[in-house]
């Protein structure tokens, strides 16, 4: 391996259902600006950008790097355009690690954003499916995860009631983040008796539709300390995909995370994660996604989820809180999703997360995702 | 040494497919600006601090990304700098007088009337508004005096947003297994997969490689219409680009005979009674429509439950 690499610098907006005060570009200005500004640099001594964004079909605006590209100050630079649906933002900072790690930029800014006010969002994800075979039938992907939730309450015990928990703990946690729009307290009876939208999934384990942009500046270890004495180190970071409609897909598990977690935890030399970890940050598109990685990340055996959320384990006073920022449920711009939870796990190893600080956390387990359920990642980061 | 390849391009029926999609975009500042006051026949550009001016407006310097420093009104005559034409339509690059910049727009002119560096003027439409096709075009002013860059003054509220459509014709090539697979479902009403390389059982749809072996896949097998739920929900909501009214059930069913699953639908009376009575392992039959059939999944008009 080449360079280590640090989160230095971070930005996000303060997220909304509709910003009709800004463009696109402007979205992405605001978070860059705040990225730049918290790592104590400016454009001229970025060496490279990627920008991150969810399909096109969103919000109708194709090459939007080239837009974003103006709005920055990118012009000269390296610019790419990484999209992987929900894991848009992961991937893309996984993109920027490869080009720091390997050497071919000191210092890179990842900015991930979407504007999901401005397209039917179901309609949109539904054009991932094959044209031939399912994209009439299809419901966004919450038809399929609905789905598979209702297999998995059967095999698994994922009950309505377990990811309720982690519907409730997630909006519970986001009422103290500034970047949250969606913040108001409810129970796990709030969330079961919620009207149903594609039952088991309600409306309340579903999170808002959002406009939103996050960005972090990833250095070397040469020149993070311009930035700041203390920078979140990637320990691992990877990213699998799985065969689409192969006989032996598991739908039980998540085969693409439990397969990054086991690369990840290799190099970042974890072999106990729920004790190890101070902290884990995933990416929930519903509730019931956040029970089924606890299993796949090794926080609890297969079929131990439920327990686990039950347990109280998870919530911020837990020896193992997920999501103190509130996850997906606080806000939810898609492609600037997989940006936000790197941004949420660095802060609290670097000891200033400002939605709900845990004390002391040294070790943060950051998850995202993408396209169907099929694209999977995790990163470990460091204090 | 030279071998032939083993197919030939030949042209095949495709399967076309629309996507139409509706939007709510934002323009930002300044071309919500701009947006704002075409009804009052002005248009708005940009000054940035370095002198610089831009019309249409822009919330971000193309040079440095610094934001504008004022609106200005820019004058509405300007010089031709490119032009062509498509589908019959005069397209040219205008650099409106005073304007550091060029932006598209259509010429009210012949084609074999125009050179470069021409003088033009703005013609505009009535009626329309919230558009840059507020301006109908830029006809040729030969005699037009220069003009100047004034400030804006007060400008109308920034658009927060505009409605905006999408609409996308396609036409997918089926390849060989797919159009083996639809022309079977159209003229024989019946699901056909490959075999996969290690059992007696169907790939569907069929493909040419198995995923897991990686090897090529076996011979043609026919599906039942009969199967077994692999996963359900139950769809209470409407959304755009839906093909039936909720309540149904989305199913993934994994027919008998085939290893791998299809997406469909469920007609239900009674919610509750379907939380009970279908869930993965329920058997179920596929309900064929009548009369012509198309050759796609939707020739299948529903699966039903079985009652065993």
């Amino acid at each position: 391996m080449g360079h280590h690499v640090g989160i230095v610098g971070v930005g996000q907006t303060h997220h909304a259902r509709r910003r009709t005060d800004v463009s696109q570009a402007g979205l992405v200005r605001e978070a860059v600006d705040r990225a730049l500004a918290d790592a104590n640099l400016t454009i001229e001594e970025i060496d490279s950008v990627v920008v991150a964004t969810g399909p096109v079909l969103f919000a109708a605006v194709n090459h939007p790097e080239l837009w974003v590209a103006n709005a920055i100050g990118a012009q000269g630079k390296p610019v790419m355009r990484v999209t992987s649906g929900g894991g848009a933002g992961f991937a893309g900072a996984l993109a920027g690690y490869y080009q720091v790690a390997g050497g071919y930029s000191q210092r890179t800014l990842v900015v991930a954003y979407d504007k999901l006010s401005e397209g039917p969002l179901q309609y949109s994800i539904s054009t991932l499916y094959d044209p031939f075979w399912g994209r009439e039938f299809a419901v966004g992907i919450m038809g399929f995860s609905a789905a598979y939730w209702r297999a998995r309450m059967d095999v698994l015990g994922h009950t309505e009631e377990a990811a309720a928990m982690v519907a409730a703990k997630n909006r519970n946690n986001a009422i103290n983040n500034p970047y949250a729009h969606q913040k108001k307290a409810v129970t796990v009876d709030d969330v079961i008796n919620s009207r149903p939208l594609c039952w088991p999934i309600k409306l309340l384990d579903v999170p808002p539709i959002s406009d939103g942009a996050a960005a972090i500046v990833l250095a070397n270890e040469k020149v993070a300390a311009k930035s700041t004495t203390r920078p979140a180190w990637i320990r691992g970071m990877a990213y699998c995909c799985e065969a689409d409609n192969a006989a032996e897909r598991s739908m039980m598990l998540s085969e693409p995370l439990a397969l990054a977690s086991k690369q990840v935890y290799r190099a970042a030399g974890i072999t106990n994660p729920r004790r190890q970890f101070d902290v884990v940050e995933v990416q929930e598109p519903y509730s019931c996604f956040e029970l089924n990685y606890y299993e796949s990340l090794g926080l609890c055996p297969p079929g131990g989820a439920a327990e686990l959320v039950a347990s109280g384990a998870t919530q911020l006073d837990g020896d193992i809180p997920v999501n103190p920022s509130g996850g997906c449920m606080g806000a939810n711009p898609i492609g600037a999703v997989g940006v936000i939870r790197l941004i949420e796990g660095a802060t609290q190893v670097m000891g200033r997360n400002e939605s709900n600080q845990i004390k002391d956390a040294k070790l943060a387990l950051v998850q995202s995702g993408g396209g169907w359920a099929n694209l999977r990642g995790c990163a470990v980061l460091s204090a | 040494m030279y071998s032939a390849p083993e197919t030939m391009p030949i042209e095949l029926p495709t399967f076309h497919a629309d996507i139409s999609l509706p939007y709510t975009l934002t323009p930002g500042r300044a071309a919500g600006t701009f947006l704002a006051e075409v009804k009052n026949k002005r248009i708005i550009g940009s000054r940035f601090a370095s002198g610089m001016v831009v019309a249409p407006a822009e919330d971000f310097s193309s040079v440095d990304g610094e934001e504008p420093e004022s609106f200005v009104e820019a004058p509405q005559t300007g010089v031709l700098t490119a032009f062509t034409r498509v589908d019959g339509e005069v397209i040219g690059f205008i650099k409106l007088d005073g304007c550091d910049n060029e932006f598209p727009h259509k010429i009210l002119a012949d084609l074999s009337d125009l050179a470069v560096g021409q003088r033009v003027e703005a013609e505009w439409q009535d009626g329309v508004e919230e558009s840059i096709t507020a301006i109908k075009g830029f006809r040729l002013a030969p005699d037009a005096p220069e003009g100047a860059v004034k400030p804006a003054g007060e400008t109308e509220e920034p658009l927060g947003s505009i409605k905006y459509a999408l609409s996308l014709p396609y036409e997918h090539a089926y390849g060989p297994y797919y159009g083996r697979m639809f022309d079977e479902i159209r003229e024989n009403g019946r699901v056909m997969g490959v075999r996969c390389t290690n059992a007696d059982v169907a790939l569907l749809p069929p493909r040419e490689i198995d995923d897991i072996s990686h090897k090529k896949t076996g011979t043609w097998k026919t599906c039942a219409d009969t199967g077994t739920i692999r996963g359900c929900s139950i769809i209470n909501m409407e959304f755009v680009g839906q093909t039936r009214e909720p309540p149904y059930v989305y199913a993934e069913i994994v027919l008998d005979g085939a290893s791998t699953r299809l997406i469909h639908m469920i007609e239900i009376d009674d919610v509750e009674d379907a939380k009970k009575r279908i869930k993965p392992g329920t058997r179920v039959r596929a309900i064929w429509t009548e009369g012509e059939r198309k050759g796609s999944m939707s020739d299948i008009e529903r699966f039903e439950v079985i009652d065993e």
